[in-house]
């Protein structure tokens, strides 16, 4: 199943990449029509929407342990906080060299760029403390949940200040011909499944993890 | 409900006994509070006009690292005998032991900010002009935020190898959203900008100084429901 998940990933990641560089190219900086810059709208918002998507996951992870206290729960909050902490990188690091070719700055505290700054805080001080804690794996897996939630609570604001409020972040575009749209859709697509299988390698890895330290415990 | 007070006002009255005795927390917060101020004060004589913006921003940071001073001792003082052992035993809820260490957490802050105040005002010859209940609500404000995540966070980070120096990490990543309406509310009311504040900056975002009370308010009562409601997950064996 995930050998199928991961071609599906690979061909949609390939057909994303091969539109948006030929049919579904979109108009560049203004400083700087012909840039190579211009596309990278396919990485920078699908980065950011599946940074999103991880911390929902990290959420549901850890709000499942506290309820359940089943370990599964909370090796997945781990493998999304892993997965979140790469894809909001990418949103901020193309997020930056997008706004040096087009406003001639790497930053500014801007709304947006402060959220989505926090947002890749948040990621890296969840594995801190997760590698930190000197605790048994149980009392180690509720504190990291109870973190989970209360960091959880920053994110409507990125989602708020991403969508709402004025900024000198790039205004929603729509995307003037079909292939654009197409190549967004995909580009969205192959990430998200990224994601999926990013989490599902990881939690693997962490569940033989768990189950070496029991046996050595044992 | 007649308990919850009792109980309340025991496990608060111990630790404010405590302080009192081991006079531990507050000079330590004091004395970092200045430190703060001196060094800024000094780099604010880099540009002129400096002070009006530089000041508002000092009275933050001193009340954010001295806040999470107390913090880190709030835990860490129970943690060292294994008092933290006999409290749980004890016949109170955890949330109440979380509501009564936030208090005094709370009411170290005011009385620390009532020496930090002045000597702000004074090393930054700010004027309040006639905004002092402004001042005192936007700190009590202030004081409530910091202090909910930090009684928090307090007792998560007893478990670390880092202690103190994670608990700075921890809580300064989630009040940042927080930092912002904050610092625009006390450089409103030191009149080191308008009222209110247009264009694209994230000071601006948070517009005027109403809006930065109600953020505030929100954030406060956000974070004090949901770390009391968390408080008994983070501190259980």
């Amino acid at each position: 199943m995930r050998k199928l998940l991961l071609i599906v990933t690979f061909i949609l990641t390939l057909a994303s990449i091969w539109i948006a560089l030929t049919l579904g190219a979109v108009e560049g900086p203004t400083a700087n029509p012909e840039s190579p810059v211009r596309n990278i709208v396919y990485i920078h918002v699908p980065g950011s929407i599946c940074a999103l998507f991880c911390f929902v996951v990290l959420l549901t992870g850890s709000v499942g342990y506290l309820v359940t206290s089943r370990p599964k729960w909370d090796i997945l909050a781990a493998a999304s906080a892993e997965a979140g902490t790469i894809f909001a990188a990418i949103s901020n690091v193309t997020g930056s060299v997008f706004s040096r070719a087009e406003w001639n700055i790497w930053w500014t505290p801007s709304p947006r760029l402060i959220s989505a700054a926090i947002l890749l805080l948040l990621y890296i001080v969840y594995l801190i403390l997760r590698s930190s804690l000197a605790a048994s794996p149980r009392r180690k897996a509720r504190i990291c949940a109870v973190f989970g939630i209360v960091a959880f609570i920053d994110v409507p604001m990125v989602i708020i200040s991403a969508r709402f409020i004025p900024d000198i972040h790039r205004p929603d575009f729509s995307f003037s011909s079909s292939w654009q749209s197409a190549a967004f859709v995909l580009s969205v697509a192959a990430m998200m499944l990224l994601g999926a299988v990013m989490i599902s390698f990881k939690a693997d890895i962490l569940r033989i993890k768990n189950r070496l330290d029991e046996q050595s415990f044992s | 409900m007649k308990y919850f007070l009792l109980s309340f006002k025991a496990v608060f009255i111990k630790d404010v006994i405590t302080e009192l005795r081991a006079r531990q927390v507050l000079p330590t917060m004091i004395v970092l509070g200045v430190l703060i101020v001196w060094i800024l004060r000094t780099a604010a004589e880099a540009v002129s006009g400096g002070a009006l913006i530089v000041g508002p921003v000092s009275l933050w940071l001193g009340v954010l690292f001295a806040g999470l001073l107390a913090q880190e001792r709030s835990f860490a003082a129970e943690q060292e005998q294994n008092c933290i052992c006999g409290l749980l035993l004890a016949p109170v809820d955890e949330g109440t032991i979380y509501l009564s260490k936030l208090l005094v957490n709370i009411v170290m802050l005011c009385i620390f900010e009532l020496i930090l105040v002045p000597v702000v005002i004074a090393a930054f010859r700010l004027n309040v002009s006639g905004r002092w209940l402004a001042l005192v609500g936007f700190l009590l404000l202030g004081n409530v935020a910091i202090s909910s995540v930090g009684t928090l966070f307090s007792a998560i980070v007893q478990l670390t190898r880092t202690r103190g120096s994670l608990l700075s990490v921890l809580v300064l990543v989630i009040l940042m959203p927080m930092m912002i309406p904050a610092t625009f509310a006390l450089l409103a009311i030191f009149n080191s900008i308008g009222d209110e504040l247009a264009g694209t900056g994230a000071l601006a975002y948070v517009g005027s100084i109403r809006a930065a009370a109600g953020y505030l308010v929100v954030f406060d009562a956000v974070f004090v429901v949901v770390c009391w409601l968390l408080f008994s997950f983070a501190i259980k064996e």
